[in-house]
């Protein structure tokens, strides 16, 4: 690990913002339409549909917004235009980088109420993430070259991390049944879940290979929706109608190096990045793991659970499948993971979703599945090789 | 009645790419090799990824690798590969890591660590695609 970079950790970020609205559009309403073949909306209806909601969450005018982050999958010019948003300030990034630049805005003075938007049309458009056209690949070259060889679709990338990994690291393929069926569990006690319907490790082991090691319940789902967030500079926060939920840190590291031929997946298992986007994470809230109430771990495939309870500490590496097995992730366990249902069962919002339920926890809006004094949620995203990480805090 | 087949999922072709299948074209896939530092590397590039070098060169490679990773498709993503059919990652001797198909007998146990070699298959609509083979057990 790199010292230099790790105590380089922008420490000035630290409760430099909060999240003070957050709002989501119909997912269960429009997972119904789109299976009985409708549009409800377009990507940008979704994340219009979604900063309503937070706006009105926070409790604060569309005019007050002077910065503007959308989603990959809207154009930056004409989701501003569609929300009527002239900003002095923007930008476009996925999930978690969003959240990192709308603090580093604000930290900076370049902005002061940053506008989150995010939506995506991916189910009713027919969006393929698998196959010829497979989304992603114009950013992430390993998407697309090995065509040739039939390898386009993202789980198939997951399926050869995972069985390198497990012979590497001795983990079942029962054990990371307990992923699907743990945050199965959690979808079973939040109503704005899509898949809520209880799920057993033997319907999972019963249920049929994709690409083979990973099942049908280790894919997200792909449905229609938005999410979006309100961020504003601690002072401001402070006076808002609903307690702040602060970023209290941030961390980051990316593996590029060697990237198209997949070996930061299926050599290193993202853990270089992972740990050290953990030292500049836990350094900069001076907390450690066992801190932490709450995981949320960006999941588009269950595989990227026992990757990241490895990478950030929580468990030593190589027991990952005995955590999941014995100490559990769902309603209950020694660390509650994913706790809305996460892709898996709630809802695919590219790591958006985890935003909001992570404010949500933070609040205390979460009903049945709520997690009692909860003080740390983190998040992490490893998605390709960028392991980017927030602790949210009250 | 013509016959048809799929045709092969088209390889990405950047600058650097072309001139690898050209070669592969001839049953003769080379890697980029650099002049300064020694390191063989793929997928192809402008420079060398270890030391920044322009000075590459094509050489050819030995053909022999051991399998690290595999998976088996049980849903057809694309035309030319109905399932059940699988994808191998190998590292080859010289050191990069390629991605690929193993033609023919399977391991019997864990695919991991099996030595294969490299082949050469012509798919039904005339694209030449490297592959491997299980080496015979020792």
């Amino acid at each position: 690990m790199n010292t230099q970079r790790t105590q380089a950790a922008s420490s000035g970020l630290r409760r430099a913002a909060a999240v003070v609205g957050v709002g989501n559009s119909d997912w269960t309403g429009d997972w119904h339409r789109t299976r009985n073949g409708e549009q409800p909306s377009d990507s940008y209806g979704y994340g219009l549909a979604a900063l309503n909601r937070a706006l009105a969450d926070a409790g604060i005018h569309r005019d007050e917004v002077d910065g503007l982050i959308v989603g990959p999958t809207t154009a930056y010019e004409r989701c501003g235009e569609v929300l009527g948003i002239n900003p002095r300030w923007g930008d476009q990034a996925d999930a978690v980088k969003s959240v990192i630049k709308a603090c580093s805005a604000i930290q900076s003075g370049l902005a002061s109420v940053v506008a989150l938007v995010y939506g995506n049309d991916q189910r009713s458009a027919g969006i393929q993430y698998g196959g010829p056209a497979a989304m992603g690949g114009d950013a992430f070259l390993s998407y697309v070259y090995h065509a040739p060889w039939g390898l386009t679709s993202q789980g198939a990338l997951y399926a050869l991390t995972f069985q390198s990994y497990k012979e590497a690291r001795g983990m079942t393929e029962k054990e990371l049944g307990e992923v699907a069926v743990a945050q199965r569990h959690w979808a079973s006690l939040n109503d704005q879940a899509i898949m809520r319907k209880r799920i057993t490790l033997d319907d999972y082991m019963n249920a049929q290979y994709i690409c083979e090691p990973l099942r049908l319940y280790d894919y997200c789902m792909i449905n229609d929706g938005g999410v979006a967030l309100i961020i504003v500079d601690a002072d401001r926060a402070k006076k808002m109608r609903k307690d702040p939920v602060y970023i209290e840190a941030v961390g980051r590291s990316d593996l590029n190096r060697g990237a198209t031929s997949l070996e930061p997946r299926l050599i290193d298992f993202y853990l270089p990045a992972q740990k050290e986007a953990a030292a500049q994470l836990f350094n900069m809230a001076a907390i450690e793991p066992k801190d932490v109430d709450i995981f949320q771990v960006y999941d588009s495939f269950s595989v990227h659970i026992p990757l990241a309870l490895e990478g950030y500490g929580y468990c030593p590496v190589g027991d990952a499948g005995k955590f999941l097995r014995e100490q559990k992730m769902g309603p209950g366990g020694k660390l509650p993971i994913n706790t809305s249902g996460g892709h898996l069962s709630e809802s695919y919002m590219q790591g958006w979703n985890h935003q909001i339920e992570s404010v949500r926890q933070l609040r205390g809006e979460c009903g049945q599945r709520q997690i009692e004094n909860c003080r740390y949620v983190h998040y992490s995203s490893d998605v390709a090789g960028n392991a980017v990480s927030i602790l949210y805090s009250k | 009645m013509t016959d048809t087949f799929a045709m092969t999922p088209p390889p990405v072709l950047g600058l650097y790419d072309r001139k690898m299948w050209d070669h592969i074209k001839n049953k003769d896939l080379r890697l980029q090799c650099c002049l300064d530092c020694g390191t063989t590397q793929y997928p192809p590039a402008p420079g060398c990824a270890k030391c920044l070098s322009v000075n590459l060169q094509w050489k050819p490679i030995s053909g022999l690798a051991k399998i690290i990773s595999w998976a088996k498709f049980h849903k057809q993503y694309l035309p030319a590969y109905p399932a059940p059919y699988n994808v191998i990652a190998v590292r080859l001797q010289e050191g990069p890591v390629l991605i690929s198909n193993l033609e023919g007998d399977s391991p019997s146990g864990s695919w991991i660590n099996a030595d294969v070699y490299l082949v050469y298959v012509t798919m039904p609509d005339g694209v030449i695609l490297p592959r491997f083979r299980l080496a015979e057990e020792s």
